[in-house]
């Protein structure tokens, strides 16, 4: 399969994540699974993505543009990312398990998870003076809390509205 | 080759909010007057898009790159090492180098001292005693109050002759809860700031952009770039990116004329009658330091070796917890309130007098990256995010530093990039400092109690954060052996050289420092107009 599948049919391209998972992935993401992909690899960012994510709904084009960036990045991480779902697979590793479990054995995959929430909550791929910004206000962290905050530099509301008790 | 010369009754090195004040207010009288900034124009959009843009959102110095012609320090994503540290205690100050100054990025505190903070070397036994009192100031707090747009309450120690321009800026639940659960313990006090409750002077009240720092997106608060506008729209003339690097005087000792680079490192010339350097507290000293010639070898301005010493700023610790109830900190402005009662005691003569300031930034980012680094992902993500932003609160305290002449600013070996020697800093923090930080421990401990306070985590023991409110290198004082300026902020040696900045400020108190400068500034102005025989245009109110 070429690398960008762009022209792919709609069908092919919401029924490649899926067929990445295991029944046991595929139960953690329920919600993710009908996500459009271009690529298998680009279907187990998508995939890693969501299990991290939680159940937020993300957004294709921003999944597309923190994919690119991450493997502008480093060529090696579609790869990588590949093999993290892999693992994940096969040891059927709780999300909030990951991390310790990938720092406890050194894994060479530890970062990878970091990588990917930093770009979906942060909305920051790369890191010292590589960083950059490709989210504000769509980035996750800004959304959930939306229901009671916006994001620094976005009107909260009309003079005062501040004083009323958040609900 | 040869440089090119411009002439101005005044001369004005530096458009922050102090030095445009200044301008401002001797161009409405009506001189000639020339301010000298060193760094480029940015507009209010360029810095909002630049801080949305931003890879290091709680970096508020990352919307505010150095230009490479006139550079300020920066720490983050490395240190670009301007500002040198010969320690022992690292000095690590922020200041902008551009059109307006540093107030482009400020929470608008914008206090007056309390009375006794004039006067605690007679009253205490620390410290020095200002070269005027409080009653001195007074109309000139209220005239800076009225140029700036300044909301407040009349409870926080500071008596007053008029009322504030504006009522306090509407208070956020959180701050309104917390006042509530902790009175009477503590009275929580709304802050005094430079922010609208209203409209004012053709900028619109606060609407709770929560961004104060880095940015106020909508000029809801006064800032040293509309400053230096009021100043250019009252007929002063700015050039940007004029990076003084000299000053030099006639056989008198009379300043007669300003040099400086532009970004291409062509020398210009600029005359003038009577000279105002407002560079801030660190670039100003280095100035009259890089300045020294045959007749004044240690710098202009520094026969008493006071320049560049006395450097004083306010250090905190915080403590940080989880309140029993959801406060959700992030709405309406960052910083509006805190707690006054230990500004001022007798407890001075012991240990540092403190301001406590509760934070109303969005506790958001800070708690993702916390997450993320802990490894927490998934559904647990989401809750823990919206537990902490929630509930996460934050108290500092603003301890007051006393003047010592060993924490200071001087030149180092090193050059910048314009080939100019860069500033150096020696600070610590004194033993006065610290005991006023253990007894704050107190007080932290007190209000977690009071708000049902949770996973306390108090700032790391000897770790004390800046607040940029730069101090003191220039110190007024009535002894020309020990101050560098009277208290008309005219320098002691220069009878046509004078200094407007919180540099010439002869002790911190306990409050955000601009205020104090500029109030002092307009002083400087009155006195430097009337003794030229020149009627200010807006004569202090309850003098005029």
């Amino acid at each position: 399969m070429p690398d960008n599948v762009l022209d792919a049919p709609a069908v092919t391209r919401r029924c490649l994540l899926a067929s990445l998972l295991t029944a046991y992935t595929a139960s953690l993401i329920p919600w993710a699974l009908a996500q459009p992909v271009d690529n298998a690899d680009q279907g187990a960012f998508l995939a890693i993505s969501a299990i991290l994510a939680g159940r937020q709904s993300l957004n294709a084009q921003q999944a597309k543009r923190l994919y690119d960036a991450l493997k502008a990045d480093d060529e090696g991480f579609p790869k990588m990312a590949r093999e993290l779902l892999a693992l994940i697979n096969d040891r059927k590793i709780a999300p909030l398990e990951l991390q310790q479990v990938l720092d406890g054995e050194k894994s060479p995959l530890a970062g990878v998870p970091r990588k990917i929430a930093t770009a979906w909550f942060l909305g920051i791929v790369g890191a010292g003076a590589k960083a950059r910004c490709l989210a504000y206000e769509t980035a996750l962290n800004a959304i959930i809390v939306s229901d009671v905050l916006k994001p620094p530099t976005y009107a909260y509301g009309v003079y005062g509205s501040w004083t009323a008790k958040p609900t | 080759m040869m440089p090119d010369v411009t002439a101005a009754d005044f001369v004005v090195i530096g458009s922050g909010i102090i030095g445009s004040t200044v301008a401002r207010r001797l161009a409405e009288a009506g001189a000639s007057v020339l301010i000298l900034e060193a760094g480029p124009r940015v507009t209010r959009g360029e810095v909002v898009a630049r801080f949305r843009n931003s890879p290091r959102r709680s970096d508020w110095m990352s919307p505010y790159p150095p230009a490479p012609w006139a550079p300020h320090p920066i720490y983050q994503p490395e240190s670009n090492n301007y500002l040198l540290q010969a320690g022992p205690y690292p000095y690590e100050a922020e200041y902008i180098r551009q059109v307006g100054g540093t107030t482009w990025h400020w929470a608008a505190h914008a206090w007056r001292n309390v009375p006794n903070d004039f006067k605690i070397k007679s009253l205490y036994g620390v410290g020095v005693d200002w070269p005027f009192g409080y009653d001195d100031l007074e109309p000139f707090y209220q005239e800076a109050e009225e140029l700036m747009g300044v909301s407040g309450a009349p409870n926080t120690g500071s008596p007053r002759k008029k009322p504030f321009p504006m009522e306090p800026v509407a208070e956020p639940y959180a701050m309104r809860r917390i006042r509530e659960r902790l009175v009477p313990a503590y009275e929580v006090v709304t802050n005094t700031t430079a922010r609208n409750s209203r409209t004012y002077d053709g900028r619109p009240a606060c609407c709770g952009n929560n961004s104060c720092q880095p940015i106020c997106p909508i000029d809801a608060q006064y800032h040293g770039g509309l400053a230096a506008q009021a100043a250019e729209q009252a007929g002063a003339r700015l050039i940007a990116d004029a990076n003084v690097y000299k000053l030099e005087h006639d056989e008198r000792g009379r300043i007669s004329a300003a040099l400086y680079y532009d970004p291409d490192k062509n020398s210009h010339r600029v005359t003038g009658k009577t000279f105002v350097v407002a560079a801030n507290g660190i670039e100003s000293p280095r100035l009259l330091l890089l300045s020294a010639s045959d007749k004044f070898p240690r710098g202009l301005a520094n026969s008493s070796d006071m320049v560049g010493r006395n450097l004083m700023d306010h250090p905190s610790t915080s403590l940080t917890f989880d309140a029993d109830e959801d406060l959700w900190l992030g709405r309406g402005p960052q910083s509006p309130s805190s707690i006054g009662i230990m500004r001022d005691g007798a407890f001075r003569a012991e240990h540092a007098p403190y301001r406590l300031d509760f934070t109303n930034i969005s506790r958001v980012d800070g708690t993702t990256r916390a997450l993320i680094a802990e490894g927490v992902y998934g559904d647990e993500f989401a809750q823990r995010l919206r537990h902490s932003a929630a509930r996460e609160l934050n108290v500092k305290n603003v301890l007051e530093v006393l003047p010592d002449p060993n924490h200071r600013i001087t030149l180092s070996e090193q050059k910048d990039a314009m080939g100019i020697p860069k500033p150096q800093t020696h600070y610590s923090i004194g033993d006065y400092t610290r005991k006023g930080h253990e007894r704050s421990q107190r007080d932290f401990r007190r209000i977690a109690e009071l708000m049902g306070g949770s996973n306390l985590r108090f700032s790391k023991e000897g770790d004390f954060a800046n607040n940029q409110h730069i101090c003191g290198t220039l110190s007024m004082g009535d002894d020309p052996k020990s101050s560098v300026c009277d208290q008309w902020a005219r320098a002691h040696d220069h009878e046509n050289l004078y200094f407007a900045g919180t540099g010439v400020l002869p002790t911190c108190g306990t409050c955000n420092s601009t205020e104090n400068g500029v109030a002092v500034a307009l002083r400087t102005v009155h006195h430097i107009l009337g003794e030229q025989g020149v009627r200010p245009v807006s004569a202090p109110p309850g003098q005029g």
